[in-house]
């Protein structure tokens, strides 16, 4: 009988050493460990846009498209998060007020929603979209037209840093905003 | 004592075919092989590409000892080298150039001096060797009497990122050693199989306006547009005989998990929880596998599809956010510490709907996007460690993990 509980006990031990305890969703402190850098290929993705910003140079009196894109926040998260803090949603309100002026009212705007490195699954690509869908539902609580917003997730293929920090990947936890005719 | 003992006994015969168990230790040793080259065509690197990719692939059968040493023979000998003399088995082979660049390959097994296997081998051009030799492992393995292992001969889809929004997509062998790039120049991403013949694939195009999953058949090369969403889209399963599709939609911005019948076209919404559901999986007939954050974070969940009732699958891990399916058997991909400079971020563990056990598979690095083969014998995820990308194949029946690496690029997702 005694073999019997001791061997229980050591199956409940096994069994239970191997569960982890509840980890908040947040970055913990920096452990600078050196990881080293994929590297990409170098190819310059050349943006349409800007030929129209050659073409429109001189002293029109109307922003053209980049201008306005230009103007228009990057709307930060905290990692594993999509909710929008205080800071970035006083930045969607000022980016309303720019969707709403004469220049822009006739423009549309797509949401493009990114993620750290932190894996490439789909869950990745859904996170990114719901910070995207966020921001959507701040602008439109902003008196913007939902159907002048289309969204997109790019998950973690689109970073803007591409080095292994902390720094680097809060930076690619982001919603941009492209303007669309 | 005798009780204790009865009853472990009764515990290991019920789950004798039980994956989710892991074999420690074998009692019988494996037997140990060697091989020797007897080919008379082509230069010494290429013989000795060959002859790395046949141990390689030995290797991975996970049945013998290989002898990593390159020796050679005159293929009708009808003694092995001195040096193998002590083998269980050698497996000699004669690599032949024919007319028009064609590789012939003959083989033969031999167990002390006799021989007890052989068969030939040819393909059209010699840049395709490592087929030849998955096929003679593949072979081999059959001659053993071991379990098939069919996935050896297929042919691995995945998407490489090269750069910001440009990605390409690449079939391999699983070893990683052939490369054939079948789409670049874009953002093209979540290849799929469309058949189990692999003649075509399914992936998502995020150049346009709007996500658009697309077909692309390799036969003719001629892509088709299926269905495009708002937000995301991505095909996550194709049934067994490839007329239902699982995809990941969001169609209003809501990632959610859509059935679609290819043959009408129509598609049909199976989920409907406000927070993330994606990564849909065939579970049996009437039942799907998805991850889910409906707990607060995301985590593997089944939904039968006839009482719509949703029921968690995995009580181990905090963050379960990719999974695959076979059968009773489901791997799933936990993230096992919150501070992404750990040697340890993400592992992959497998467990059965029939019992309670968990299995885990990968000790250290990001390891993801597990894909079952098609019989269930193996597992290939994707591993990044150390600024590298390879690509796993676990044993399940021989708890060994071999990894492949790529050499440039960051793998995004993959099929088998």
């Amino acid at each position: 009988m005694k073999s019997i509980v001791l061997s229980s006990v050591v199956t409940a031990l096994l069994v239970f050493s191997g569960c982890s305890s509840k980890e908040p969703a947040v970055d913990s402190k920096a452990q600078q460990a050196p990881v080293e850098e994929v590297k990409t290929v170098d190819t310059e993705t050349v943006s349409t846009e800007n030929s129209m910003v050659d073409s429109n140079t001189g002293n029109s009196a109307s922003m053209t498209m980049s201008e306005i894109e230009s103007k228009l926040p990057t709307v930060y998260f905290a990692f594993d998060k999509y909710d929008i803090t205080s800071e970035m949603q006083a930045k969607i309100d000022a980016a309303a007020e720019l969707g709403k002026s004469d220049e822009a009212k006739s423009l549309n705007v797509k949401l493009e929603g990114n993620c750290d490195e932190w894996g490439s699954d789909e869950y990745n690509f859904a996170l990114g979209l719901k910070r995207a869908e966020a921001v959507k539902k701040a602008l439109v609580a902003d008196g913007i037209d939902a159907s002048r917003i289309s969204m997109v997730s790019y998950g973690e293929s689109n970073p803007v840093c591409t080095e292994h920090t902390r720094e680097c990947w809060a930076k690619n936890r982001r919603v941009d905003f492209k303007i669309l005719p | 004592m005798k009780i204790l003992f009865s009853f472990l006994m009764f515990i290991s015969l019920i789950f004798a075919d039980d994956a989710t168990i892991e074999v420690i230790k074998k009692a019988d040793t494996i037997p140990s092989i060697a091989l020797e080259d007897a080919s008379q065509s082509y230069d010494n690197t290429f013989r000795f590409r060959f002859f790395k990719a046949l141990v390689a692939d030995l290797n991975v059968l996970s049945i013998f000892n290989v002898q990593r040493h390159y020796r050679t023979a005159t293929f009708n000998d009808n003694d092995i080298s001195f040096e193998n003399k002590d083998m269980d088995y050698v497996l000699r082979y004669k690599m032949n150039e024919e007319d028009n660049g064609v590789l012939s390959v003959e083989m033969k097994l031999m167990k002390k001096n006799e021989d007890v296997y052989s068969k030939s081998y040819r393909v059209g051009k010699k840049d395709v060797y490592m087929f030849v030799t998955h096929a003679m492992a593949y072979d081999i393995n059959n001659f053993m009497g071991e379990d098939p292992v069919g996935w050896m001969k297929k042919k691995v889809i995945f998407s490489r990122i090269v750069a910001p929004k440009k990605s390409e997509i690449v079939i391999s062998d699983y070893t990683l050693t052939y490369q054939h790039i079948i789409l670049k120049g874009g953002f093209n991403i979540f290849p799929k199989w469309a058949n189990n013949e692999q003649t075509a694939f399914y992936y998502t195009d995020l150049d346009g306006n709007k996500p658009r999953l697309k077909y692309l058949n390799i036969k003719n090369g001629k892509i088709k547009n299926i269905i495009a969403s708002d937000g995301m889209i991505v095909c996550s399963d194709v049934n067994n005989n490839g007329t239902k599709l699982l995809l990941t939609m969001a169609r209003n911005g809501q990632p959610d998990i859509y059935s679609f019948n290819v043959q009408t076209q129509k598609y049909k919404r199976l989920t409907t929880y406000s927070g993330i559901d994606v990564n849909g999986q065939f579970l049996g007939k009437d039942k799907i596998a998805f991850i889910s954050s409906r707990l607060g974070y995301p985590n593997v969940f089944s939904k039968d599809l006839t009482t719509n009732e949703v029921e968690p699958m995995v009580y181990y891990g905090k963050s379960n956010s990719a999974c695959s399916v076979h059968g009773n058997y489901i791997v799933y991909k936990a993230r096992e510490s919150s501070n992404a400079f750990s040697d340890n971020t993400f592992n992959l563990h497998l467990i059965s709907t029939k019992t309670d056990f968990i299995r885990r598979l990968t000790a250290t690095g990001i390891n993801e996007f597990p894909r079952f083969s098609n019989d269930g014998d193996a597992i290939i995820f994707i591993k990044n460690y150390k600024g590298q990308s390879a690509i796993g194949i676990i044993r399940l029946k021989y708890n060994k993990n071999y990894l492949f690496p790529l050499k440039y690029g960051k793998l995004q997702s993959m099929d088998w």
